[in-house]
């Protein structure tokens, strides 16, 4: 599903965020980036994201090389990805369903679908009673829970999450990574940037562990010790 | 990525396809208004600011163009007098009026008496009794000429030099002057109007462009947003293009309705003035088809100082 390989990323100030990084992610996998801050994690989902694009090296998503799309192919490839933040990104002027619906706006789906699959992600978090309020009424953990909805709608064959429990407890962080699970269950890969490793070693998936942009171990989910 | 099986409601038929067109053109606008109703100081005043902009250009067409029927009305009455010399003969009046009925600038030609002037005296108001003591009448004949319409300033000076050196004649005295003069300020009035118009245009743009360049750099976290769940370019770009096209709308509504506002202002004073002089000068409006273009002209000015701001604030594409 998602291959690196030997990617450098280099900015524009000189700071050299990835150094010849490579690994690969099956379909169906959920994989864990960790490591301190600066190691890379952010720049890596970049990369996925095409918000920024590999100073060297190739990006492949599902066979299709991120590294060489054209600018305007990066709409629609992005409509293929389910993206989570940690400040959750919603549109504060906007209700929870239009939170929810705004891809299925964008990838053009009929009226009547899109409100079928916007009741059944708001299920899917938990969050059905809530679709007509808006985000700044629902508590942090909501809204987080919102912005999976709108990662989840669309149904992407993959989803990666920056730090997604960042802001929240460790009850509503582990409540998160159970929807991760769950999406897995069904296929979808799932790649989540964290740096809470008691969190990390609870879900027991595989970890990628980046250091000064490289990668510096790779413990599959069978190694991960509770 | 791989193209997977369609899924319920994302078949892409013909008929789709322009639904989903104007669903994401629906989502736009709606967007739009929400913006324009959510700010609604800020919104007010820019649509004020274009509406007096555009109002302007309007207003002094409007006092043109009443400048243009009064001009008009009154150069019906146009008309070049010679004067004939006091101790002159009817004899010199007639061939002078005969050489003038042959030329082709020369629509009319009158001869008034010194008899007919002096009827005509007697009818104005504090002559009557200064003209009962005189012993003889003073006046000349006079030959009355109305040029073909359109003369121009160079023909008419020609024919008056020309009058000038005919036998019997004492004074020409040119009536139509003054609306040479009158046309000749009106033109560069009218030129002046259309510069006018143009700048005033141009800042109309200027206005519309920088809100609608404020409200995207007010709006960076949605627009991240939008790019990050896949929208094209236009998807992000199209609220604001109908927010340029509802304050030009918008724009050129007030602009229409304060120059309706000043024409019925204009309209009572200009009439007494009129009546006052003893006459009747109905203060004309704008045309109608122009008042109903203002509007649409001003929405596609917003909508395209909006397009060029967004042309250039939305380039990044990440």
């Amino acid at each position: 599903m998602i291959r690196f390989d030997q990617v450098s990323k280099r900015y524009p100030t000189g700071q050299e965020a990835l150094s010849g990084l490579s690994f690969h992610v099956e379909p169906g996998e959920m994989v864990f980036v960790t490591g301190h801050s600066g190691a890379g994690k952010s720049t890596l989902l970049k990369l996925l994201a095409m918000i920024e694009r590999p100073t060297r090296g190739s990006v492949t998503v599902d066979g299709r090389n991120l590294a060489t799309a054209r600018a305007s192919a990066i709409p629609r490839l992005r409509r293929k990805l389910g993206m989570v933040f940690q400040d959750h990104r919603l549109l504060m002027d906007r209700t929870v369903f239009a939170n929810v619906e705004l891809p299925l706006v964008i990838a053009g789906i009929a009226p009547a679908e899109r409100a079928r699959r916007v009741r059944a992600a708001l299920e899917k978090v938990g969050l059905l009673a809530y679709e007509k309020q808006a985000p700044a009424l629902l508590s942090t953990g909501e809204q987080q829970r919102v912005g999976i909805a709108r990662a989840i709608v669309a149904k992407p064959p993959l989803i990666i999450a920056d730090e997604p429990t960042g802001n929240l407890d460790p009850r509503l962080a582990a409540e998160i990574m159970g929807l991760f699970d769950q999406f897995q269950k069904i296929g979808t890969t799932v790649l989540v940037a964290s740096h809470d490793l008691m969190l990390i070693k609870r879900t027991r998936k595989r970890v990628l562990v980046l250091d000064h942009g490289r990668l510096v171990d790779d413990v599959p989910a069978t190694e991960v010790m509770a | 990525m791989a193209r997977a099986q369609r899924e319920p409601g994302t078949a892409r038929t013909r008929p789709r396809r322009v639904a989903v067109w104007g669903e994401q053109h629906a989502w736009g606008f709606i967007a739009s208004l929400r913006r324009l109703t959510g700010r609604p100081l800020s919104t007010l005043l820019t649509v004020t600011v274009m509406g007096f902009a555009l109002a302007l250009p309007l207003t002094f067409a409007l006092l043109l163009g009443n400048l243009q029927r009064l001009g008009s009305a009154l150069g019906q009455t146009q008309a070049i007098s010679v004067f004939m010399q006091t101790d002159g003969h009817a004899s010199d009046a007639k061939a002078l009026a005969d050489k003038l009925r042959g030329r082709d600038e020369v629509d009319a030609v009158d001869v008034r008496t010194p008899k007919q002037g002096m009827a005509e005296l007697a009818t104005m108001q504090g002559f009557s009794d200064a003209l009962k003591s005189l012993d003889y009448n003073p006046l000349p004949y006079v030959v009355v000429i109305r040029p073909v319409a359109h003369i121009d300033a160079g023909q008419a000076a020609k024919l008056i030099a020309w009058l000038r050196t005919q036998p019997g004649v004492d004074q020409v005295q040119d009536d139509g002057a003054w609306r040479q003069r009158l046309d000749a300020l009106l033109a560069v009035g009218t030129r002046a109007v259309l510069l006018l118009a143009v700048l005033l245009a141009i800042a109309a743009l200027l206005v519309v462009g920088n809100s609608v360049r404020l409200d995207i750099q007010g709006r960076s976290d949605e627009i991240a947003v939008l790019r990050l769940v896949g929208a094209s370019p236009a998807f992000v770009r199209r609220p604001y293009v109908y927010a340029g096209l509802w304050y030009g709308l918008a724009g050129g509504v007030v602009a229409t309705l304060l120059t309706l506002l000043l024409e019925w202002a204009l309209a009572a004073p200009v009439a007494r003035l009129a009546a006052s002089y003893g006459g009747r000068l109905d203060f004309g409006g704008l045309p109608w088809g122009l008042l109903a273009l203002v509007p649409v002209l001003a929405a596609a000015l917003g909508w395209l100082g909006a397009r060029l701001v967004c042309a250039r604030q939305l380039r990044r594409p990440g």
